[in-house]
């Protein structure tokens, strides 16, 4: 057994259980959806039928639903990266008090059960003078909208909705990044004569660069997947006009609901592809695939 | 408490999580308020926030806790398990994928890391149906082990753990090796107690992902007594009527043990308690 | 340290043979099992539904089953799945072959998605063809292909108006005196003028509103043979009335979008608008959501565009199928039988599910009059009034593009006919287009 603790050996045997899931349980589907996406799908009579699938999807709907989604990809980053990352800075600070309670109030929404979120959120924001939202608009002097029924209001809830979500799960990354940076830089810099901002601005940001990456790649990927939140919002994969179609909304819509697998498999191509490549730039953007660490 | 710890900066600070804690907090409050009251009051004049304390009761618990509720108790026990087992076992296999990517350079490694986010970026609906049939090969349809085994070497906890890594100095690596660890001590005598921080995140992220999983789990399990929660409340929503009682309680006591592993682990990253030689 | 990786390791092993363990019970196939068995020995059945109630009938049902079939009991094991996704899983089921249950509820409006290709059912022509004439057989159209009938549906899903009676007193208007869609525009302007209140509410985000009026008008969506008649002139003679009542404010788009969104039911519950057109299910929602409407509410007739055109039509509806993956088809289709196509079963169904069930000579057993809650609220005579309408239940097209087509319908066409107020004929000519 000596050979199993030779240095060469141990990063196979540490990423060993990666490539034995890999193998078993996702090259036969992906492979297997691949092929899919060149064929009409039926029970008994499934077969060939070339680029079809590819040819026909882009339609109307296509692109709605991709722009939607890259929207949604956008707006998330923009709200749910500074937003969290300052928040999880704040509770950090040695200012803070009660940081812990706010820390899991901040939280709860993320584990709220998502049928329960979607009563309360269509009520909120629901269409009728009374309900919450509106009554607030009331109080600025605005008159009532459908706030589910325009493309801007829609995607404005949704955003909403998402950073209510997962505003608590991205605080989450950014604290536990903070506490790898060690007192004593701050401290040094202190001595130096740096201010509050200073501190942040050159010591904290550059050295959670690696966990934003994390969280930036994470979004994008999130934002391009995003389904449940639309089906939330709108009691199904039925927004008005599709102001609410995802891709995987799109995916779902051909695949499952119409009973389409080869179209929604190639969908499924093509969506993993565009994150794959927009990710892909990210990484390179910010270093990531260099041999030097 | 003296006046000077109540510097303006704090209570700038206060202010603003006060706020925002209330909107967090605003739809749980709603949910919470109507377990206590009957179903019907819910919706009767849309979104019903105000306390009407003489419709208080403790009713829709003691239901789910009676013979009434006991699907509800198996649902939760189901989820319960999964996600214990989920977590411990996905902790254990990521940390160690992650922490081999970030410390070593070896043949293959960018492209490992290239699947990983590969496999991260597959989303599900795209790969259940031959996924379902794999697991019909592997006769795990229907099993718990159906529904943990594919995704319990996660990639996204791979990824965190490999950045987090990264972050950290290489040095104790040749440290160790000089005090005669081997690979794996190093790993657990070492990194692991570094990166507990980590693996405080990872667990209440994880943990949390498990137990509100609902596409897979669906379609691997058949029968009803094996139903996790998610499903189960999912399934008292229907066209023909929702099943309000068990639904609302139901969803608020989904909540506490999720909680429970968060207020546990927060700790690990919370400012002062860092561990072992990150503070020189 | 080497002893936390041997724990680790451990663990693993540990959890792995606990997992396997909870993974071995059940799995019972009833390979063995042939369909004549012992007498006394039950035979397996699986159920997969998405209404818990539908659980709770099939299970009473079994009951009664082995109760008078001693020599050949079952024993069912039914589940209740979430809605969308008990047809997501069923249907991934029977597209690679295996796991599908015995016995499954398929919503009329996924129908179309299972058959297409070769349908994977067992067909039931032996059980529903020797009762014909007391089936409301447009029920069983729906869920057939190429003469075979695959689906046995709970209900009838008679389409009615429902008039909260407190308002039409209030404004002067007696609810028999509405026969035809310009009495009922008359008798809303006369509402509106007289409470202020709407007249009634439409649906913009999904088919209840629209698709009843269509196919009692004499068209529907799709023809005989499943292609697209979404843009004919039936069509657009009712977007365009429906249209018209919304410029009027006689009608206001639902609140919520649809009749079973939250807001809707919190709205109307507060004496919102003067009456609603859905289907007979839909007394369920009264009694669940709105329960201060109780004693208010009466059942009518809907309106006609000219007198001739029927009153009424078969809406929603969910069916049983016997998938060809079970290993006991006769005696699943006998169970079935008993169940939903008997008189005695039908009569449970209403009794149970509060459902108008597809046996006509079900309607006038006096056993459908026994008070329950549904007589608590609307009064008694439901069936004798559904009676009266037994000529008059216009079938529809449910074809292999049903589901594309209600999809445009409830994402498109409704929206922008009746919310955003766009031209009929370009919404409808759209949408009809947009279906492949």
């Amino acid at each position: 057994m000596k050979w199993m603790y030779s240095q060469r050996l141990a990063p196979y045997l540490f990423v060993l259980p990666f490539v034995l899931s890999l193998t078993i349980f996702f090259v036969y589907p992906v492979l297997s959806t691949f092929i899919m996406s060149f064929q009409e799908v039926l029970p008994g009579q499934t077969h060939f039928i070339g680029w079809a699938n590819y040819k026909n999807l882009w339609d109307e709907s296509f692109y709605t639903a991709l722009w939607n989604s890259s929207k949604y990809t956008f707006w998330t980053i923009v709200v749910l990266i500074p937003l969290p990352l300052a928040l999880a800075v704040f509770l950090n600070s040695k200012r803070m008090k009660w940081s812990g309670f706010f820390r899991s109030a901040l939280f709860v929404p993320a584990l709220t059960s998502v049928v329960v979120a979607g009563i309360v959120f269509r009520l909120v924001f629901g269409s009728l003078d009374a309900s919450v939202m509106n009554s607030i608009r009331h109080l600025f002097g605005f008159e009532t909208i459908n706030w589910l029924a325009g493309s801007t209001t829609g995607m404005l809830v949704l955003i909403i909705l998402a950073t209510w979500r997962y505003a608590g799960i991205n605080i989450v990354y950014f604290m536990s990044a903070l506490q790898s940076i060690p007192d004593e830089l701050y401290e040094s810099a202190s001595i130096d004569g740096a201010n509050t901002w200073q501190k942040f601005w050159r010591i904290t940001l550059p050295l959670l660069k690696p966990i934003s990456i994390y969280v930036i790649t994470i979004s994008i990927y999130g934002g391009y997947a995003m389904f449940t939140e639309s089906f939330i919002l709108w009691s199904g994969n039925r927004s008005p006009n599709d102001i609410g179609l995802t891709m995987i909304g799109l995916l779902y819509r051909h695949g499952i609901e119409k009973n389409e697998l080869g179209l929604g498999s190639a969908i499924g191509v093509v969506l993993l592809t565009i994150t794959m490549v927009i990710n892909v730039i990210q990484l390179r953007l910010f270093g990531l695939f260099k041999k030097e660490d | 408490m003296s006046v000077r710890k109540f510097n303006p900066q704090t209570l700038l600070l206060l202010v603003l999580f006060v706020i925002l804690g209330a909107i967090a907090l605003f739809p749980f409050y709603c949910l919470a308020l109507a377990s206590l009251k009957p179903s019907k009051e819910l919706l009767r004049f849309g979104l019903n926030i105000k306390l009407q304390t003489d419709l208080l009761s403790w009713h829709n618990y003691s239901f789910i806790f009676s013979k009434g509720g006991a699907k509800y108790i198996t649902w939760y026990k189901n989820s319960l398990v999964i996600t214990a087992v989920y977590t411990v076992l996905c902790m254990l296999f990521s940390s160690m994928v992650g922490y081999g990517l970030a410390m070593y350079r070896f043949f293959g490694r960018n492209l490992i890391f290239f699947f990983v986010l590969l496999v991260m970026m597959v989303p599900i609906e795209i790969i259940m149906l031959p996924l379902y049939k794999q697991m019909i090969a592997l006769n795990l349809i229907d099993t718990f082990s159906g529904v943990i085994l594919p995704f319990v070497v996660a990639p996204l906890p791979i990824f965190f753990f490999r950045q987090y890594a990264a972050g950290l100095p290489k040095d104790f690596l040749d440290a160790g090796r000089i005090d005669g660890c081997s690979e794996y001590g190093i790993f657990f005598k070492i990194f692991v107690p570094l990166m507990t921080p980590a693996f405080g995140a990872m667990i209440i992220v994880q943990a949390l992902a498990s137990w509100n999983s609902f596409v897979w789990p669906l379609i691997v399990l058949n029968s009803g007594e094996k139903l996790t929660l998610p499903i189960g409340l999912s399934s008292l929503v229907t066209p023909y009527g929702n099943n309000y009682d068990i639904l609302i309680a139901g969803s608020v006591l989904a909540i506490v043990p999720i909680m429970l592993v968060f207020v546990f682990f927060q700790r690990y990253f919370v400012s002062g308690l860092t561990v072992g030689g990150v503070k020189g | 340290m080497k002893k936390a990786l041997h724990y680790s390791l451990a663990l693993a092993l540990v959890s792995s043979i606990v997992l396997a363990g909870c993974s071995s019970n059940n799995n019972d196939n009833d390979a063995s099992a042939s369909s004549k068995v012992a007498a006394g020995t039950p035979t397996s059945l699986e159920f997969w539904t998405f209404n818990e109630l539908h659980q709770k009938f099939f299970e009473s049902m079994t009951e009664k089953w082995n109760a008078a079939y001693p020599e050949t009991p079952i024993k069912l094991t039914a589940t209740t799945f979430p809605y969308d996704d008990s047809h997501n899983k069923l249907l991934v089921a029977l597209q690679s072959g295996k796991g599908a249950p015995d016995l499954a509820d398929i919503e009329i409006s996924k129908i179309g998605n299972y058959l297409k290709g070769d349908p994977q059912f067992v067909p039931l022509n032996d059980i529903v063809e020797p009762v014909k004439e007391k089936l409301v057989m447009s029920r069983l159209d729906n869920y057939a292909k190429d003469g075979k009938y695959y689906g046995i549906d709970y209900h009838v899903g008679a389409q009615v108006i429902y008039y909260n009676k407190e308002i039409l007193d209030a404004a002067g208007v007696n609810a028999d005196s509405i026969v035809t869609w310009d009495d009922f525009e008359a008798a809303g302007k006369l509402v509106l003028e007289k409470t202020g209140k709407p007249m009634t509410t439409v649906e913009t985000t999904d088919q209840w509103t629209y698709w009843p009026m269509v196919v009692q008008h004499g068209s529907d969506f799709l023809d005989k043979d499943g292609n697209v008649t979404l843009n004919d002139q039936g069509n657009l003679d009712v977007l365009t009335y429906l249209q018209k009542l919304v410029k009027e404010n006689v009608a206001i788009p639902a609140p919520g979008g649809f009749h079973h969104a939250e807001e809707y039911y919190g709205f109307m519950n507060g004496g919102g608008s003067a009456s609603i057109w859905m289907p007979m299910w839909y007394m369920g929602r009264f009694t669940d959501y709105m329960p201060d409407l109780k004693g208010k509410i009466i059942i009518k007739p809907m309106p006609v565009f000219k007198q001739g055109e029927m009153r009424s039509s078969g809406m929603g509806g969910t069916g049983t199928v016997i998938t060809n993956q079970t290993k006991h088809a006769d005696l699943a289709k006998k169970f079935l039988e008993f169940a939903k196509v008997s008189k005695e079963g039908n009569i449970e169904i209403w009794k149970q599910l509060g459902f108008d069930p597809i046996r006509t000579d079900a309607w006038t057993d006096p056993a459908m009059n026994d008070a329950n809650k549904y007589t608590d609220y609307f009064g008694t005579g439901i069936f004798t009034f559904l009676d009266s309408l037994k000529s008059e239940i216009a079938p529809t097209n449910i074809k292999e593009k049903t589901p594309a087509v209600s999809d445009v319908i409830k994402t498109k066409a409704m929206f922008q006919a009746l919310n955003d107020l766009k031209d009929p004929k370009a919404v409808l000519d759209d949408a009809a287009g947009s279906i492949k």
